[in-house]
């Protein structure tokens, strides 16, 4: 039998809350959730999708009945059962195409993914690997960039600061792995104030122009961080 | 806009019994420190006992007449820059749920006490067209004020919005104002959306923001030499966020704004 919780009256984020209290008190199959106004509506369905819930929504003059069935089982179909008034509602999981100063939108992917794959960012702050002789570090540099694909499904995003930013621009040698890494989906972010700073910006061929915040948030997302 | 802060009044409604006499010593001291930094003087005050706690500040400054910035006359071809990140509504929700992580919350109040003194300041030296600071109504509701009933329109790049950390989160969750509701059905009417922006992203789009930054245009050929100047001088997360024009893929755009 679902529970009934009244939120007519109460603006945002208070129904919100009041199913999220609910929920971390006791596991429910199933719970619903009357509000009056459209922002709650929106919100509370939001919140339950987040949580796995299937989400129906059914307006009655002005108040909203949203019920929430746990186990969400892909692709069912509606039910046969309700009129045409009844509306299904999935919260839309942040597209991560768009996701340029979002990185941290990744972190809502499918959670089986997210149990068996790690999320691995390297953060190349150089052209060339190691010191010593500059040559040989850049020798290596190319060969790193094209052997970390061998990390599969593991490799998140790639990050270039400072003299980094070089190995993304016209004339780099790793400009095609760079390329085919992104088109593969593997997350590219060059650095801003560098690319300004060594007056890059127009020569930059690949990846997503970024700053220090969108950094730093995806290094706190990031399962492993590889500093080169 | 263009003007610069000179005497300050401050307006309080406060409930002394329930919050006590040293939080408003604190919220009034706190203003006073960002009025010292912003060059303006505290003339007085009016204050009342209320059940909710209510704090502002009237402020009365100069302006050369021939300088006035007002935020009509954006420029076809102009880049629009928004001088700080997204997202402050939405933290702000999720604080009162108690889901916002101490880094975001620090990163929040850090953003929100900012003054925009220092983007204005740097913005004096190039030809900007209009500019206005966003707050209540959200990004594109500022933005549709600032193009409604004119001959141009704007297109705008979501992906390069600055935006935030755990943002997109809290409102997957769930956690946005009212007022981003609000401020949609107000202005939806004037904004087109692509099918890649997500209803998140929009709501992102039209979150009230406290203390947002500025939103300006400025002429292409200025524009990525005023976005060095901007995070050279410590504005660090300004972008250009898109463009004025009045056609978008041969379709007339005046008056509207796309996000793509």
């Amino acid at each position: 039998m679902s529970k009934l919780f009244d939120a007519r009256g109460l603006s945002c984020p208070a129904p919100v809350l009041m199913v999220k209290k609910a929920l971390d008190d006791s596991s429910h199959q199933e719970i619903s959730i009357v509000v009056d106004n459209e922002a709650s509506m929106e919100n509370v369905s939001r919140f339950l999708a987040s949580r796995s819930f299937e989400v129906e929504v059914v307006p009655k003059k002005g108040e909203f009945e949203i019920t929430g069935k746990a186990n969400i089982l892909a692709g069912t179909t509606e039910s046969a059962g309700e009129s045409g008034k009844t509306t299904k509602y999935s919260a839309s999981a942040p597209s991560s195409t768009s996701s340029g100063s979002q990185p941290s939108s990744l972190s809502n992917n499918d959670l089986s993914a997210k149990e068996t794959q790690q999320k691995i960012m390297v953060f190349a702050a150089t052209d060339r690997v190691g010191f010593g002789d500059d040559e040989l570090g850049k020798k290596l540099m190319v060969s790193f960039i094209k052997t970390i694909k061998e990390m599969g499904d593991d490799l998140w995003m790639l990050v270039f600061v400072n003299n980094g930013v070089k190995l993304t621009i016209e004339g780099s040698l790793v400009l095609e792995d760079l390329l085919q890494y992104e088109a593969d989906g593997i997350k590219i972010m060059v650095c801003g104030t560098c690319l300004t700073h060594f007056n890059l910006l127009d020569a930059k061929k690949v990846g997503e122009t970024t700053n220090m915040l969108d950094i730093v948030s995806s290094m706190q997302f990031a399962d492993k961080v590889i500093k080169i | 806009m263009g003007g610069v802060p000179k005497t300050a009044m401050n307006l309080v409604a406060f409930p002394l019994q329930k919050l006590g006499g040293e939080v408003l010593r604190e919220v009034l001291s706190g203003g006073i420190d960002k009025l010292k930094e912003s060059g303006t003087v505290l003339l007085g005050g009016h204050s009342i006992e209320d059940d909710e706690f209510k704090y502002g500040l009237s402020i009365t400054g100069f302006v050369h007449p021939k300088r006035i910035l007002a935020n009509k006359g954006l420029k076809s071809g102009d880049c629009l820059i928004l001088t700080k990140p997204l997202g402050t509504g939405i933290i702000n929700t999720a604080v009162k749920g108690g889901l916002a992580s101490q880094s975001t919350i620090d990163l929040a109040v850090r953003v929100m006490s900012t003054l925009n003194k220092y983007a204005a300041k740097i913005m004096d030296n190039f030809d900007i067209s209009a500019c206005t600071d966003v707050t209540g109504f959200g990004l594109l509701g500022h933005l549709a004020e600032m193009i409604s009933g004119s001959d141009i329109g704007a297109v705008l790049d979501s992906s390069l919005v600055p935006i935030l950390p755990e943002t997109v989160e809290f409102a997957s969750m769930g956690f946005v104002p009212s007022g981003a509701h609000g401020n949609r059905k107000f202005r939806q009417c004037l904004v087109e959306l692509k099918s890649s922006v997500t209803p998140i992203m929009r709501d992102i789009l039209f979150d009230p923001q406290t203390s947002g930054g500025l939103l300006m245009g400025c002429p292409e050929n200025q524009s990525q030499h005023l976005i060095k100047m901007l995070i050279d001088e410590g504005v660090e997360d300004a972008a250009i966020i898109g463009r004025v024009c009045e056609r978008n893929y041969n379709k007339d755009i005046k008056g509207m704004i796309v996000v793509e």
